[in-house]
């Protein structure tokens, strides 16, 4: 009797799951194919509309754009510092250990609000060879690599620690200098953890818009900003077909990542 | 750190003393100068905002005041706030971590072949924007959205209703963003645990809800309060799902930094509640940490 009863329980709750992760993706995808120019439940007739809509309005192709320019900058910024960085932690015995472990940590979890507002006041009339950095991409890449940078450090310390050690003393034994193991030896080993990693900076920085609400101008503002404030005025099925692009940008860089993955094991 | 780093340091990189004590913070100089200019600079920088004086229409005027601290004491808008996000996170987060631990439950328990889909799904609402999130949940619930729509065509009601703007909403909406935390902080504590142990209970006479109570749950404890914590500082910090789903009443502290800074031009003010906001947060993860060490303690 127990037995049977949670089972169905179980099942109940599989159900709900499912039920409560999928709606938001569904409703949204069947949205975006809707004919209509309101959100209305039923669909009456479907089309491709608003996809055309949305790659025929330059204010919402260019936010594509700059959402995109500023994932791969933070993408390479995080990746590059935080990388470093986690191999100074697995390498070196320095001062200030955990203070310095805390400064780069502490970001992560503070929220975009706090973060996007900080920035924006620092940084809201400073101005670097007559360019005003407030505003521009440069600066909203740095913002959000204040989330990406400490997950790249933090995935990147628990990689470096599986690297054998005993290659690396091998490389310097056959007069290796420092550098030339790093890039020769180290990296090639933990070439996944930096690929995932990446992957992490690029769609915690596509997706994030606090920070850019706060950060951008209308020339600069990305996607998810774009959709924020229009939401805010009305929405219409162009949102939905935003959210499908946004998530599509996603998916594809995760599936390219799977592809080299699985050519990468093969390899082996 | 682990130990062995510090082992195996003094037969690292070999060269003059002084080379070696530069390359780690060489290394590290990328990343500490984006955690120095972009997070310590502007957090002494809105320390010293915030207390600044607001005139007029102006951004800020220099000035030394503690107007800005003093007004959230008697403010009932920002109490009101406060309280708002309080017990939003508090819900949230308990509803999440319940939620989240049966899911992970059962992701351990149910055969391998299953794992990988499950894995998936939970990694849905972690790769889609808030944003997106929030859309969907905004055609979900209101009147001439699929819930009404589903519920009046199967006959379950026969007026249309709507689900918008209401409390109930913003939970949804809240629990859908932080559950994939919850949930992986948890799976990786359930996988860390000998499945036998349920054996061994069973075989005993332990009835199903007896094994939980007295094996599983004292097991994971730390995972549930790890991952309570987790959601808690995610949920007080994310002011866009509780105010674009709840109704407008429901304001809480990030919704009203944003209204001060873009809204009301305050700058002072709206420094002031980002360094308490940020204050919290830290009093928080002090806590979990002293609470982790505590557990390692205990446990050797």
């Amino acid at each position: 009797m127990d037995a049977v009863m949670l089972r169905v329980l179980a099942l109940a709750f599989t159900v709900f799951i499912i039920a409560y992760i999928a709606i938001p993706v569904i409703v949204t995808l069947v949205m975006s194919f809707n004919d209509a120019s309101v959100i209305r439940f039923p669909i009456k007739a479907w089309s491709l509309r608003w996809y055309g809509d949305f790659f025929g309005s330059p204010q919402w192709v260019d936010a594509l754009k700059s959402s995109v320019i500023i994932a791969l900058g933070t993408t390479v910024i995080s990746t590059v510092s935080g990388v470093l960085a986690a191999w100074a932690f697995e390498r070196f015995t320095f001062a200030f250990k955990p203070v310095v472990y805390l400064l780069i940590m502490l970001p992560l979890f503070m929220p975009g609000v706090v973060l996007g507002l900080g920035v924006a006041m620092a940084f809201g009339d400073v101005s670097l060879f007559g360019i005003n950095i407030y505003g521009s991409r440069v600066l909203v890449m740095l913002a959000h690599s204040l989330w990406a940078m400490p997950l790249v450090f933090m995935l990147m310390e628990a990689t470096f620690r599986t690297v054998d050690h005993r290659i690396v003393e091998a490389s310097y034994d056959l007069g290796g200098r420092p550098v030339q193991t790093f890039f020769e030896i180290v990296l090639p080993s933990v070439s996944t953890g930096i690929i995932s990693s990446a992957l992490f900076a690029f769609v915690i920085s596509l997706n994030e818009f606090v920070m850019a609400l706060f950060l951008t101008t209308r020339d600069t503002q990305t996607l998810p900003v774009l959709m924020w404030l229009s939401l805010r005025s009305a929405g219409t099925p162009r949102l939905a077909v935003a959210s499908v692009i946004l998530a599509a940008a996603v998916f594809v860089s995760l599936s390219l990542i799977m592809v080299w993955y699985i050519r990468q094991l093969r390899k082996t | 750190m682990s130990a062995g780093a510090s082992d195996m340091a003094p037969s690292g990189p070999r060269g003059p003393g002084w080379r070696m004590r530069l390359t780690p913070w060489l290394l590290m100089s990328p990343a500490l100068l984006i955690a120095i200019a972009f997070f310590g600079l502007p957090i002494a920088f809105m320390g010293r905002m915030s207390f600044n004086e607001h005139v007029d229409q102006r951004f800020y005027v220099p000035g030394f005041t503690f107007d800005n601290y003093a007004a959230m004491l008697t403010d009932p808008t920002f109490s009101a706030a406060l309280w708002t996000t309080m017990r939003l996170a508090l819900i949230s987060s308990i509803v999440t971590v319940a939620i989240g631990y049966v899911f992970a439950m059962l992701v351990w328990l149910k055969p391998k072949r299953w794992r990988l889909a499950f894995i998936a799904l939970a990694l849905c609402p972690l790769l889609i924007s808030e944003i997106s999130i929030i859309f969907g949940w905004w055609m979900f619930f209101p009147k001439n959205g699929l819930l009404s729509y589903a519920l009046v065509s199967s006959g379950l009601i026969t007026d249309k209703i709507s689900l918008m703007y209401t409390e109930f909403a913003a939970f949804v909406g809240l629990t859908y963003v932080t559950l994939p935390f919850c949930f992986f902080i948890l799976l990786s504590i359930f996988d860390g645990i000998d499945k036998k142990v349920l054996e061994a209970s069973a075989d005993l006479g332990g009835s199903p809800v007896r094994t939980f109570y007295e094996v599983l749950l004292p097991l994971t404890k730390g995972g549930i309060a790890a991952s309570f914590a987790q959601s808690f500082i995610w949920a007080v910090g994310t002011y866009a799902t509780p105010s674009a789903l709840g109704p407008d009443t429901l304001w809480t502290i990030g919704y009203l930094i944003q209204e001060q800074m873009l809204g009301k031009h305050n700058w002072p003010r709206a420094a002031a509640f980002s360094i308490v906001l940020t204050s919290g947060v830290a009093v928080v993860m002090m806590i979990i940490r002293m609470l982790a060490s505590k557990r390692t303690a205990l446990n050797g």
